[in-house]
């Protein structure tokens, strides 16, 4: 009775917790079908159409309402993502690295690497930008954002990669030693095959979250917005449903490179599982 | 026969435990020599000092004449078969075979027809034919631990150390491994050193068994006088198939809190602790009247169980301060004891099968 009690209780928050966070999301899909030029970002739907598709393609006639200034934007959002995920992740798993073994300071160094996730982003922004005028830099997308984006992601790989090397059993490095092969080599050759899966996860971390960033490229990115800031900056002047239609894209863009990620597991685990069961019969 | 390696003097501390403390021991070539320890007394330490996973804190390492205490693992030309195998789990078993003939640092191998000569000879000598492309996360543990041997065995190292190289394995396929292993090293003709913290692995693995006591080498020899003649208490204590009594010998008689034991024609050795050792299968179990010689030692115990192992029986018998002792008795020689519970026996030896220690 009691059981049942609990059991009901807790699928009630999985329900409301799956609303909340799918409702946004339906909202806005829903929305960006709506019916354009003419048609608002609310409800009702005055008739279903593709039209802000198209208007974000160019392939609408010309109306009152400009394409969205995404373009360049989302060049450069891409172009400031990949870099920091590589310079992160690279960051990271060396980090990580060095951390396998206990050296003086250890506890501190660590703590210093991890407030670079900490600390709020307005401020760090803020203090790139005051940093970069009194030294007379010029603040760039590809410079001192970036700087301050691999600041922001590294934790986040390095955290990453200290508990895939937690778990990581170091005798198979020993062994590849104690066959002649340098310790060079065999974190090619051994380690980073295995630990490959984490730092999948690492650029994946440091993607998402620099494509993301809005509070550090505020005031250290200069003339050149990136997306967020770009999306933004069409808000503040009056909302259209295009913005929706490009949410929407942009997500199943998402979706579609996590099947693609699922579907090369699912084959691999059944891969294996044949096996096991050939060896059985 | 030469000695491929030798230690002088070997110290590591972890804090405030000596791991090791003073190891002096050499390895002669081309033989098996089997390394007995408890668990805690050092013996995986020892390994990786020897491997170089681990520097010594004072003493000298020396391998094939020179010193190597600072010279890294890879540059060694020492196997090493882990315990857990450490396959590599993304390899399959030919790969992970082939892996240090590919990659060593020193004289690699290039051509993969050569590798797969090499590989396919080191399948056939340690049983794995077929399985070459069998992932290793596929096979069962008595082909991972064939895996690993033939992984190290394949690189023709000069010494090939095995870390309890069959703890993982069920008892049956332990046995087998057993005869295998001999196998295999006489064929190779390098030195295997294997530890183990079995004493029915350790003598009768090694030509040479070294028996490790709280980080020193507490006796060096081979399996026949390490069983019948233990250096040690310590070492009569891991073989556990001595009874064995503290008390000190004085006036022709070994005096300590379990009995006195006349003294006679016993073996005696030196030894920092004192002793009295006498092996389960050298008790007799006498009625309480029966006659006892001049040269024999009788201790009345009570019994209290027996275990019944196949070809013998080992019965315990408590003493009048509750410790127990044990007899092993083999019925190929001797019928089955058969004591009755709660009765009151004599345990009957002839003092020159006891040890003494002093």
């Amino acid at each position: 009775m009691q059981a049942g009690g609990i059991k009901l209780t807790l699928g009630v928050y999985i329900a409301l917790f799956l609303t909340f966070l799918y409702a946004p999301l339906m909202v806005l899909a829903i929305l960006s079908f709506q019916i354009g030029p003419e048609g608002g970002p609310q409800f009702p739907i005055i008739e279903w159409s593709t039209y802000w598709y198209q208007h974000l393609f160019g392939l609408t006639p010309p109306s009152r309402i400009a394409p969205l200034p995404i373009k360049e934007a989302l060049f450069r959002s891409l172009a400031l993502a990949i870099m920091t995920m590589i310079v992160s992740t690279v960051l990271g798993v060396s980090a990580a690295q060095a951390f396998r073994k206990r050296f003086r300071g250890q506890n501190f160094v660590f703590y210093l690497i991890v407030l670079g996730m900490m600390v709020p982003g307005v401020l760090v922004g803020l203090g790139m930008a005051l940093v970069s005028n009194e030294l007379g830099v010029a603040r760039h997308w590809w410079g001192t954002a970036f700087v301050l984006h691999v600041v922001y992601t590294f934790p986040f790989a390095f955290l990453v990669m200290l508990a895939i090397f937690n778990r990581f059993d170091q005798s198979v490095e020993e062994a590849a030693w104690s066959l002649g092969v340098s310790p060079a080599r065999t974190f090619r050759k051994v380690t980073f095959p295995l630990i490959f899966p984490g730092v999948l996860s690492a650029m994946l971390f440091a993607f998402t979250l620099s494509y993301d960033e809005f509070s550090r490229t505020l005031f250290a990115s200069g003339r050149d917005l990136t997306l967020p800031l770009a999306i933004y900056g069409t808000f503040s002047v009056e909302v259209h449903p295009n913005v929706f239609a490009f949410g929407v894209l942009t997500t199943l863009f998402s979706f579609a490179l996590l099947s693609v990620y699922a579907i090369l597991m699912m084959l691999s685990m059944r891969r294996a599982k044949r096996i096991a069961i050939q060896e059985e019969a | 026969m030469s000695t491929v390696l030798s230690l002088a003097g070997v110290r590591k501390t972890y804090g405030d435990l000596n791991a090791l403390d003073g190891i002096d021991l050499s390895l002669p070539d081309d033989s098996y020599v089997s390394l007995l320890g408890p668990s805690g007394s050092g013996k995986t330490t020892l390994l990786r000092v020897i491997a170089g996973f681990e520097t010594p804190e004072a003493g000298t390492v020396s391998f094939k004449g020179e010193r190597v205490e600072t010279v890294p693992p890879h540059l060694r030309d020492i196997g090493f078969v882990f315990q857990n195998f450490a396959l590599f789990p993304h390899l399959s078993v030919e790969k992970n075979i082939a892996f240090g003939l590919e990659n060593r640092v020193e004289n690699p191998i290039t051509d993969a027809s050569v590798v797969k000569t090499k590989v396919r000879d080191i399948i056939g000598l340690v049983g794995l034919a077929g399985l070459e492309d069998r992932a290793v996360t596929q096979i069962s543990g008595g082909q991972k631990q064939r895996v690993a041997l033939a992984r190290t065995l394949v690189t023709e190292p000069s010494l090939v150390l095995l870390d309890e190289p069959l703890g993982a394995l069920d008892a049956n396929l332990r046995t087998r491994m057993l005869t295998e292993l001999r196998r295999i090293r006489q064929r190779c003709g390098v030195t295997f050193l294997h530890v183990t913290g079995s004493e029915t692995e350790a003598l009768a693995m090694g030509d040479t068994v070294l028996v490790l006591d709280q980080g020193r080498i507490a006796q060096a020899a081979d399996a026949d006088t390490i069983y019948n003649e233990p250096k040690s208490v310590a070492v009569a204590r891991f073989l556990n198939c001595y009874n064995l009594f503290s008390g000190a010998p004085s006036d022709g008689r070994f005096a300590g809190p379990d009995g006195q034991f006349p003294l006679g024609a016993e073996k005696r050795f030196s030894s920092a602790v004192p002793g009295y050792a006498i092996r389960y299968d050298r008790v007799g179990i006498r009625p309480l009247d029966a006659p006892v010689a001049a040269d024999e030692v009788s201790l009345p115990a009570t019994f209290v169980a027996d275990e019944y192992s196949g070809p013998a029986v080992n019965s315990f018998f408590q003493l009048e301060n509750g410790r127990v002792v044990e007899v092993e008795t083999h019925l190929s020689v001797a019928p089955a004891p058969r004591c009755k519970p709660h009765a009151r026996y004599a345990l009957v030896w002839k003092q020159n099968d006891a040890l003494v220690y002093a």
